[in-house]
């Protein structure tokens, strides 16, 4: 099965290359009108159409309970892009968090390629990138720049249930109906690795973030865009084994591994609306992990079989019936999540009240150009009880958890 | 026909009969995204007026290109074009109910091709037009 797929995946980019390959190595007419050197100048692109642009942020916190304040610039990322033809184009974004490397340090940043893939044009409506990409699923993995999301900290829910920013190596598909506003996508790509994933955080440490992934394991995702009227309508899904070991490991440690061995599944739907100022997301994502037990039983974790998270936003922009370039957005938002929505039967795994959690957020964005972004918001957390059995230090050596807790955030942001 | 044969019958003429309804609808209440496909000729693409009979906005795809020219028939009868190309890292874009979205980096553009959402800056590139008896010419050259 995992031949046949990356057969079928390694054929259809030897397809998209050799179709660039068989064309003539002037660009044709209809070629050169499309980018001629005056549209990649006004583009804000060189004469050999590299492109370089870009994101950052930078963010205040006050943490209420424990009476803590941070900053930092929490990313500066650049994009390089190239483009070698009409056809065939590379992007890339590479991310520096928290402003510096120190080896060793604790907190200190990371640099790291979000994103480098080549895209195959097939025709206007299709095209195939591969290398390290973004699935589309959910909202935020594919659309993270900080112009384009309320709130100074990434919605929680897409950190914790959807691990955004996350990124894996391969293969995707993209495509655009002839009838209808429907577009698509299918990507296959390497699977996570469940050694890595840590309680309190999901399948967050699972990503591979192409670096020396397992990819003895795969994973499927596919995507469902609609746009109707004002609306924009999202299903997703993500399908994919969690061991990626070789067979004679995998079955001394008593686990499936293979491609889709010891699966995890996620599917998520999500809709946007935008009219006349208001401003409406709402998204609701579920992950299902059956033999999270075998995997506690290997590697002494404490990992759910299942977990959910969802968000509703509202959002009103005062400055839109003035028609003006630059936007005012308050909004509100309640995230709702459960890390250990089912867990395997103890003694397999320790149910954890923490990981259920309320956020209400509230705060604006000011955006005097569509591409800086100033934001504040407080956000209130709410938490289920601390388990006694998972306390390691116990007060006074430790302060006694709190169930409610605040902050306050202010921050910067821009893209070009 | 026994009673089960018959209930089975029924629901899935039913869901048939619903699935055909609201695809109607969402055809109806959606921009349609069929494009024109046209050759160049000197720099110029033609399509006849009366594509703007049904619509008031057509996609067109000129051959070779790998991305869509939307045309649009204003009320004063004024046409205006451009090039659903993102101006940020020239990405194909979405036509939506409420303008174009560039799913790459999550550029978005009203319907006159204005930046609503970066990190796009430029707005999108429009083509002048004349007309030529019944056919709108566009200009890609000028």
């Amino acid at each position: 099965m995992k031949n046949l797929i990356l057969t079928a995946v390694l054929s259809t980019i030897i397809i998209a290359v050799n179709a660039q390959q068989n064309q003539p190595p002037y660009r044709t007419k209809a070629q050169q009108l499309v980018m001629t050197n005056e549209d990649s100048l006004n583009a804000g692109i060189s004469i050999n159409k590299t492109v370089i642009s870009g994101y950052g942020s930078a963010f205040y916190q006050r943490d209420f309970n424990i009476k803590q304040s941070t900053v930092s610039l929490e990313r500066a990322v650049l994009f390089v892009g190239h483009q070698f033809s009409n056809k065939i184009s590379f992007f890339s974004e590479l991310e520096l968090e928290n402003a510096k490397i120190a080896g060793g340090e604790s907190g200190a940043g990371e640099i790291a390629m979000e994103q480098a893939f080549l895209k195959f044009n097939l025709n206007a409506r299709h095209y195939i990138i591969a290398g390290l990409f973004v699935p589309r699923i959910g909202i935020l993995n594919e659309n993270h720049l900080p112009v384009n999301f309320n709130g100074v900290e990434r919605p929680i829910v897409e950190q914790l249930v959807i691990p955004a920013t996350w990124r894996e190596l391969g293969v995707a598909f993209y495509g655009t109906a002839s009838r209808l506003p429907l577009s698509y996508s299918v990507a296959l790509m390497n699977g996570l690795n469940s050694e890595k994933f840590e309680h309190g955080n999901g399948i967050r440490s699972g990503r591979a973030e192409g670096s020396n992934a397992l990819a003895n394991n795969l994973a499927l995702s596919a995507s469902l865009q609609y746009f109707w009227n004002d609306f924009k309508f999202q299903v997703s899904g993500y399908a994919g084994g969690t061991v990626g070991l070789n067979p004679r490991t995998a079955d001394s440690l008593g686990l499936h591994g293979g491609a889709f061995g010891t699966p995890l599944y996620l599917s998520e739907a999500n809709l946007q609306y935008a009219k006349n100022g208001f401003a409406v997301k709402a998204i609701f994502a579920y992950i299902s992990y059956p033999e999270a037990g075998k995997i506690n039983t290997v590697y002494t974790k404490n990992i759910s079989t299942a977990m959910y998270g969802g968000y509703a936003e509202l959002g009103y922009d005062w400055l839109h019936a003035k028609h003006e370039k630059a936007q005012f957005a308050s909004f509100v938002r309640v995230e709702l999540l459960d890390l250990n929505a089912s867990i395997p039967a103890p003694p397999k795994a320790i149910y954890d009240g923490t990981e259920k959690q309320t956020h209400i957020i509230a705060g604006f964005s000011y955006l005097p150009l569509p591409n800086v972004v100033i934001k504040a918001d407080v956000r209130l957390l709410h938490t289920g009880p601390q388990n006694a059995e998972l306390v390691v230090n116990l007060p006074p050596t430790a302060l006694p958890y709190r169930q409610n807790n605040q902050f306050l955030n202010i921050g910067i942001g821009y893209s070009f | 026909m026994e009673r089960r044969q018959f209930i089975k019958s029924s629901c899935n003429f039913c869901l048939l009969a619903t699935a055909g309804y609201f695809s109607s609808i969402l055809t109806a209440c959606s921009p349609a995204y069929r494009a024109i496909k046209t050759e160049i000729i000197d720099d110029t693409i033609q399509i006849p007026l009366y594509s703007f009979a049904q619509s008031d906005f057509q996609f067109v795809r000129p051959k070779g290109w790998y991305y869509d020219i939307v045309v649009l028939k204003k009320a004063d009868g004024v046409y205006e074009t451009m090039l659903l190309q993102c101006t940020h890292q020239q990405n194909q874009l979405l036509p939506t109910g409420n303008g174009y979205i560039c799913n790459l980096h999550g550029s978005h553009f009203d319907k006159e091709g204005n930046v609503i959402k970066g990190p796009a800056e430029n707005p999108l590139k429009k083509y002048p037009t004349s007309i030529d008896r019944d056919k709108l010419i566009i200009h890609l050259k000028a």
